[in-house]
C-alpha cells in the first residue's frame, strides 16, 4: 500500500493514467474542497470588489473587513426554513439544484490544474467538459418548471434559450483552438485537456497569440460567450431582478438555493478554466520564451510563495490601520491571525519539494482568478442587455464571426499545403 | 456608418472606458461611506443641532434672563419660558423652561434672538429616541447638554 502511494508520487502522470483508485479519490476530494473554498472566497471577494467599484465598503462587520461574512451567510442558509411550494412538482423541484451542482462539479474531473494535478486525462476532455457543463441548463429548466410559478418559468425559458444559443458560438471558438493543436509535425491534434496545454508548450506560444489575431478573436468570442453561458451580468436575464424577481431561483430558499448558488459559481470557475486551458496556456508559467533559462525558472517558482507574502503583508497593513478602539480588538487580532496563516502558506510554498509540485496549480489558479475578477468587473460596470439584444449578439454577431474565424483558421493552418496544391508543386 | 463609430463598436471602446471608470472607483480616495458609530462624520461649525442653555461657569447661574425673545422668535412656538425676579440682584431667572425638540426644525432663530447668548444650537446630532417622551427638554436637560442614548450590544 505504502509502496503504491510512494511509487505514484514519484511518477509523472495523473491518477487516472496510473490507474490508482486511491489517488483518484484523494484528488477528487481535494478538488471538491478546493472548489468549494474558492466559491466561498469568491462570495466575499465579489461583494467587496463590487462594493468598492460602487464606492461603498461592502461587508465590514462580520469578522475583520467582513472576512467571515460568507461563513455567516452559509450558516444562515442552512438554518433557514426549507420551503417547497404547494403546487410544485416535489421530485423535480428537489432534483433541479442537484443537477445544476453535479453538472458543475463533474466538469472538474478533467480540468488540468497541472501536469499531474488532474483527476484524469480523458482523451476527449474538452468535449466532456462542454457536454457536462451544458447539462446545467437542464437543471435550470427543470427548476423553473417544477416551481409552478410564473417568474421561475419565464426565467428558465430565457435561461434555456440563452445558454443554448451561446453554446454554438462557444463551441465554434473552441474548435478553432483545437485546430491549432494539430499544427505540429505529425498533424494530429489533441482533445484532451492536458494534451492541449502540452501542445501549447511544444509550439512555444499560448493560443491567444497564435496566428495573431485569429487566436485572440477566438478567445474574445469565448470570453463573451462564457459570461452569457453562466448567466452572469450583463447577460443575467434569467435572474433579472427588476423583471423576474430572481428568475428560476424565485421559489427556492435555504439549502436548495445555496446549491444553485454553489453550482453557478462552480460553473463560472469551470468555464474560466476551459478558457485558461485552451488559450492561456493552462498551468504554464508566463513568458516561457522571453524569460527562459533555469535562473528564470527558479525566479518564477518563487512567485507563489511571494504572492502569499504580499497578501499577508496586506493583512498586517490592514491590522495596523484599524482604529485602536476596544470594540475592534478582536477583529484586529483576527486579521493579524489571518495574515499569519497566509504567511505560513507562503513559507510552505517556498519549501523546495512543495514548490516544484505546487507551482503548476498556482499559475492555473492565478489565471482563473483573473477571469473571476473580470466577471466581477463586468458586473460592476455593464448594464443588463435586453433579451432581443442578447439574441442579436449571439446569433447575428458571435455565430457568424466564430464560423468565419473557424474557416480562416483552418485555411491559414494549411496554407503551405494549399499553396503547393494550387501551384501544382508537390512536396 | 462611417469608419470611426464602427471601429469604436468593434473594439468595444466604450465598454473599456466604462470598465476604466469602475476600476478607478476602487481607489480608497474615492470612498465616501463612513463606518458610522466607529467613524464619525466631520461636523461643520455652523451646523445647527441639539439646543443647549449656557450657564455662567463662575457661579453656575443660568445666563437666561427670561426676556422671552426666543419664544417670540420661534416659528413653531415650541419654547415656553416663565421666570421670576431675584429681589436682591433685580435679575430675572427662569423657573420653567420647555423646549419641544420633536417639533423643532433647527432654524436657529431662537439662538439668534437671544439677547444674552444663553441659548445656542450645538453641533450634536444624535437626537433620535424610541418615543416622543424624552423630546420635551426642560431647563436641567438643556443645561446638561447632549446625552446620546448608548445602545448596549
Amino acid at each position: 500500500m505504502l509502496d503504491a502511494i510512494k511509487s505514484y508520487l514519484s511518477s509523472n502522470v495523473t491518477p487516472g493514467e496510473a490507474g490508482s483508485m486511491f489517488w483518484a479519490t484523494i484528488y477528487v476530494l481535494a478538488i471538491t474542497i478546493g472548489v468549494s473554498l474558492a466559491v466561498l472566497s469568491m462570495n466575499w471577494l465579489e461583494r467587496k470588489i463590487l462594493a468598492h467599484m460602487q464606492i461603498r465598503l461592502g461587508p465590514m462587520r462580520v469578522g475583520p473587513h467582513g472576512l467571515l461574512q460568507p461563513v455567516a451567510d452559509a450558516l444562515k442558509l442552512l438554518i433557514k426554513e426549507d420551503v417547497i411550494p404547494e403546487g410544485a412538482d416535489k421530485l423535480v423541484f428537489w432534483l433541479a439544484p442537484v443537477i445544476v451542482m453535479m453538472a458543475a462539479f463533474t466538469v472538474f474531473i478533467v480540468v488540468p490544474f497541472g501536469r499531474t494535478a488532474a483527476a484524469t486525462d480523458m482523451n476527449i476532455g474538452i468535449l466532456f467538459m462542454l457536454g457536462v457543463s451544458s447539462l446545467g441548463v437542464l437543471g435550470v429548466i427543470t427548476g423553473g418548471w417544477a416551481s409552478n410559478s410564473h417568474y421561475p418559468l419565464m426565467g428558465a425559458l430565457r435561461s434555456g434559450a440563452q445558454m443554448v444559443s451561446y453554446e454554438v458560438a462557444m463551441g465554434l471558438a473552441i474548435i478553432s483552438a483545437v485546430l491549432m493543436t494539430s499544427l505540429n509535425a505529425t498533424g494530429t491534434g489533441a482533445l484532451s485537456m492536458i494534451g492541449i496545454v502540452q501542445s501549447q508548450a511544444s509550439q512555444h506560444t499560448w493560443f491567444v497569440f497564435k496566428m495573431f489575431p485569429l487566436g485572440l478573436i477566438a478567445f474574445v468570442i469565448f470570453a463573451i460567450a462564457m459570461v452569457a453561458e453562466t448567466n452572469r451580468a450583463p447577460f443575467d436575464l434569467p435572474e433579472a431582478e427588476s423583471e423576474l424577481v430572481a428568475g428560476f431561483m424565485t421559489e427556492y430558499s435555504g439549502f436548495r438555493w445555496s446549491l444553485f448558488f454553489l453550482g453557478e459559481y462552480t460553473a463560472m470557475l469551470a468555464v474560466s478554466s476551459i478558457a485558461v486551458t485552451l488559450w492561456l496556456g493552462g498551468w504554464l508559467r508566463p513568458f516561457p520564451n522571453w524569460l527562459s533559462g533555469s535562473a528564470w525558472d527558479f525566479a518564477f517558482s518563487l512567485v507563489p510563495g511571494l504572492t502569499f507574502f504580499v497578501l499577508a503583508a496586506m493583512c498586517f497593513a490592514g491590522t495596523a490601520r484599524m482604529p485602536r478602539i476596544p470594540q475592534l480588538k478582536a477583529q484586529s487580532i483576527g486579521l493579524a491571525g489571518f495574515g499569519a496563516i497566509l504567511g505560513a502558506v507562503g513559507l510552505l510554498l517556498l519549501v523546495p519539494g512543495v514548490r516544484e509540485r505546487s507551482q503548476d496549480v498556482f499559475w492555473f489558479a492565478a489565471k482563473v482568478a483573473v477571469f473571476m475578477y473580470l466577471y466581477i468587473w463586468y458586473r460592476g460596470t455593464f448594464p443588463r442587455y435586453r433579451f432581443d439584444q442578447l439574441m442579436k449578439v449571439g446569433w447575428k454577431i458571435l455565430l457568424p464571426v466564430s464560423l468565419g474565424l473557424l474557416i480562416v483558421t483552418a485555411i491559414v493552418g494549411v496554407r503551405q499545403e494549399l499553396w503547393a496544391a494550387l501551384t501544382g508543386v508537390t512536396r | 456608418m462611417s469608419l470611426n463609430p464602427l471601429l469604436r463598436k468593434v473594439f468595444l471602446v466604450d465598454l473599456f472606458k466604462g470598465m476604466g471608470v469602475t476600476f478607478r472607483n476602487q481607489s480608497e480616495n474615492e470612498r465616501v461611506t463612513e463606518q458610522y458609530p466607529l467613524e464619525r462624520p466631520e461636523i461643520y461649525e455652523r451646523f445647527r443641532g441639539q439646543p443647549r442653555l449656557k450657564v455662567n461657569p463662575d457661579n453656575g447661574e443660568s445666563l437666561c434672563i427670561v426676556c422671552n425673545l426666543c419664544a417670540l422668535a420661534c416659528p413653531e412656538q415650541l419654547i415656553v419660558v416663565t421666570g421670576e425676579r431675584n429681589p436682591v440682584t433685580k435679575r430675572k431667572y427662569p423657573v420653567k423652561w420647555t423646549y419641544d425638540l420633536s417639533r423643532c426644525m433647527f432654524c436657529g432663530l431662537c439662538a439668534e434672538a437671544c439677547s444674552t447668548d444663553a441659548l445656542e444650537l450645538t453641533q450634536d446630532y444624535e437626537m433620535a429616541l424610541y418615543s416622543r417622551e424624552g423630546m420635551v427638554l426642560d431647563q436641567e436637560a438643556l443645561e446638561r447638554g447632549h446625552e446620546p442614548v448608548r445602545y448596549a450590544r
